[in-house]
């Protein structure tokens, strides 16, 4: 009897000690199309560290916010998840993701000191950090060289402030070729707001000052590049992945568009093309860029929120390899690859990431956004002015935000 | 004995009626039923995106009701809805049931025609959205180039980003869509007129017109009300082409009230305006549902 007992206690304990030995599955959300940057940290994080296995499940850009509320609500969410930068206010205002400022500031091998501000105060809502941005992108102006000498401009020069963008306009624009001088995206998502908001914050407007005279100042002056046909109609449905096919076809001569049609513009533009940093209202003026990219978010209810922590780690300590192999700038600003493809780019872009300002952070959002997507619409299709747009808009985003 | 009595009575007679029928209606309570009434409740509710897992929120009244109603963007949409509905259906049923007349007169290969008619229909709304986009685009699409050409035209339509155009780019896209189903089913109405009723008018002198007033009309009167209703219900459920080709833009022009209803549900995560729009829809389906229910009985009747 006794024995027995015995030899069932020896039996338990080396079960308990195979379980603690065993290797921690973490569960993983990721949209990782098309450079598969998860799944390849994780393959190198794995045969670094054989007790920790990724279990990586993806998912698509339109349904991440949505798996994500469902998960969190069923309680069924994965350790470690993705999410469109300006989302990660929205889910944390409801406390379901793990705040990561104490391991952030207890860490080795990641320094707060280097974030670029942009990402990391889109990730922060009330003092708290509760994303881990894997990079960020901004915007910047892509222009064709080759139409800039045909149009007598100087190539070497590209136009900084918005005169100056008008003027280059009008000289690149040949209504006969159905050729535009300048281009960006009003289309009725999302995009546009990306898109309007450097120009709003150059004038010293944002996202809850959008109806000061400044952001009325940057609309019109969207407003008119379109009434003066040096701006196609088309910008109203044209989202950036068109407009850079725009660009590429020659049918635009400069166009504001993201880091991340570098590789394809590299591969299929047959012109000369350079990158300028955004325009400004007048010299001196503030500089401002959007700031896009997606953040990594624990669950709160993830039973190995230390794991994942080591995973955030080992990604950060790749930064330097971003920009070369995946199109992103690092979130440690110190980070800079060795020999950057696109030199001349990465320049421009490294610094435009400086001044890349986040949307929000709102835990409403889409809400907001919607309104300045709403005041962007209704003033280019001259359904009313930009001034009564932006009031409206302002007024549903002071009820949102109060 | 007792358990090969049951597998008796499932086999053959009542129970195995019994059977078919409790099959066919659990899978309505689970996939019809239930997500219909979810939608509803929540029409009725306050419901913030964390709290979908749950039946038990907020009850709201009619609050959310009369907060739709009281949307700048309310009455255009609606308006938008019902000229898109109309106009979808009255081009649809028409031009289908002049190419099914057509395709009824025997000519060699006529039924390998109509049946490639089919070919249109099978497509994806979402590529058939991205063919329309291509053909209505303002500065090098198709059918500028083709009105240019023509003659008809001097400058550039902006068919989807012109706010007086895009509804009406839609609805052609949306037509061009509909008409191989509308014809299709007619052809099947038209099979069914017995051919000596024809025969016997035109012995009585009857002429084409007379024929078709007189006989084709009210013999398909059924099959036509069938058709129309089940036209209302596809054409409110064109959700696709409106995201492929305009995304309700600009500036709400070309929105309709089921893209509204996703994009409240969906992008802005006002979840409870986007059930009271799909509610309302679904109060609206249901009457046009009891025609079609109604019309099929009298086709049955015949």
């Amino acid at each position: 009897m006794m024995r027995k007992l015995l030899l069932g206690l020896v039996f338990s304990t080396a079960a308990t000690s195979a379980v603690i030995a065993a290797p921690v599955t973490l569960q993983v959300w990721a949209l990782d199309e098309p450079v598969h940057f998860t799944e390849n940290m994780a393959k190198e994080f794995e045969a670094k560290n054989p007790d920790i296995k990724l279990d990586i499940k993806l998912v698509n850009f339109a349904n991440i916010l949505n798996d994500t509320i469902r998960a969190v609500s069923t309680n069924t969410a994965p350790d470690l998840l993705m999410l469109d930068n300006p989302d990660i206010a929205s889910v944390a205002s409801h406390d379901v993701l793990l705040d990561l400022s104490d391991r952030i500031a207890a860490s080795k091998v990641v320094d707060a000191k280097n974030f670029y501000p942009g990402p990391i105060n889109q990730s922060t809502w009330k003092g708290k950090i509760y994303g881990f941005p894997r990079g960020g992108n901004t915007l910047g102006l892509y222009y064709n060289a080759d139409l800039f000498k045909a149009a007598g401009l100087d190539p070497t020069k590209p136009p900084q402030t918005w005169d100056e963008i008008s003027a280059a306009a009008a000289k690149l624009t040949d209504a006969k070729k159905r050729q535009y001088g300048f281009g960006f995206s009003a289309v009725a998502t999302e995009e546009s707001t990306f898109q309007f908001l450097p120009w709003a914050q150059s004038a010293g407007g944002d996202f809850n000052a959008i109806n000061t005279d400044g952001s009325v100042r940057a609309l019109q002056f969207w407003q008119k590049l379109v009434d003066d046909k040096v701006a196609t109609p088309e910008v109203l449905v044209l989202n950036q992945p068109d407009l850079g096919s725009q660009f590429v076809a020659g049918n635009i001569g400069m166009i504001v568009t993201g880091c991340w049609e570098l590789p394809r513009f590299a591969k299929e533009v047959k012109f000369d093309w350079r990158v300028a940093l955004m325009p400004i209202e007048k010299a001196g003026a503030p500089r401002a860029s959007a700031l896009g990219e997606l953040a990594y978010a624990v669950p709160k209810t993830s039973a190995h929120p230390d794991e994942a922590f080591k995973f955030l780690e080992y990604i950060y300590s790749q930064s330097s390899r971003d920009w070369n192999e995946y199109g992103w700038l690092p979130l440690d600003q110190t980070a800079t690859p060795k020999d950057p493809k696109w030199p001349e780019a990465y320049s421009v872009f490294a610094e435009q990431m400086k001044y890349a300002r986040g949307r929000g952070p709102s835990p409403v959002w889409p809400k907001v956004s919607k309104a300045i997507q709403t005041a962007i619409q209704d003033t280019l299709t001259h359904k009313t002015d930009a001034k009564t747009a932006l009031d409206t808009a302002q007024a549903t985003i002071d009820g949102l935000i109060k | 004995m007792l358990q090969s009595g049951f597998a008796k009575y499932l086999r053959d007679g009542k129970g195995f009626e019994g059977t078919l029928i409790v099959a066919a209606v659990l899978y309505l309570l689970v996939f019809a039923a239930f997500p219909l009434i979810y939608t509803v409740v929540m029409s009725f509710q306050e419901v913030d995106m964390f709290t979908l897992g749950t039946l038990v929120r907020p009850f709201a009244g009619l609050q959310n009701y009369t907060d739709l109603f009281h949307r700048p963007e309310f009455a255009p949409i609606v308006w938008n809805t019902v000229i898109f509905v109309t106009l979808s259906i009255a081009f649809q049923l028409t031009i289908g049931f002049a190419l099914a007349l057509f395709f009824l007169q025997d000519f060699p290969g006529s039924t390998y025609v109509r049946g490639l008619f089919l070919a249109g229909w099978i497509l994806p709304a979402l590529v058939v959205g991205a063919v329309w986009r291509w053909i209505f685009a303002g500065d090098f699409g198709v059918l500028n180039y083709a009105l240019q050409s023509l003659g008809l035209i001097d400058g550039q339509i902006y068919w989807l980003s012109d706010p007086a155009y895009a509804l009406y780019s839609v609805i052609i896209a949306n037509i061009w869509l509909g008409i191989p189903f509308n014809m299709i089913l007619l052809s099947v109405g038209l099979a069914g007129i017995p051919g000596d009723v024809y025969e016997a008018a035109e012995m009585d002198g009857a002429n084409v017109f007379q024929r078709f007033l007189t006989i084709t009309l009210p013999m398909m009167g059924p099959t036509l009300g069938a058709v129309i209703a089940l036209g209302v219900i596809f054409t409110l459920q064109q959700f696709d082409l409106v995201a492929a080709l305009t995304q309700g833009g600009p500036a709400n022009a070309s929105n309709v009230a089921q893209y509204w209803s996703w994009q409240m549900s969906f992008q802005t995560y006002e979840i409870s305006g986007g059930a009271t729009v799909a509610t309302m829809m679904i109060a609206l389906v249901i009457v046009v549902a009891v025609i079609y229910v109604r019309s099929v009985q009298r086709e049955q009747s015949f």
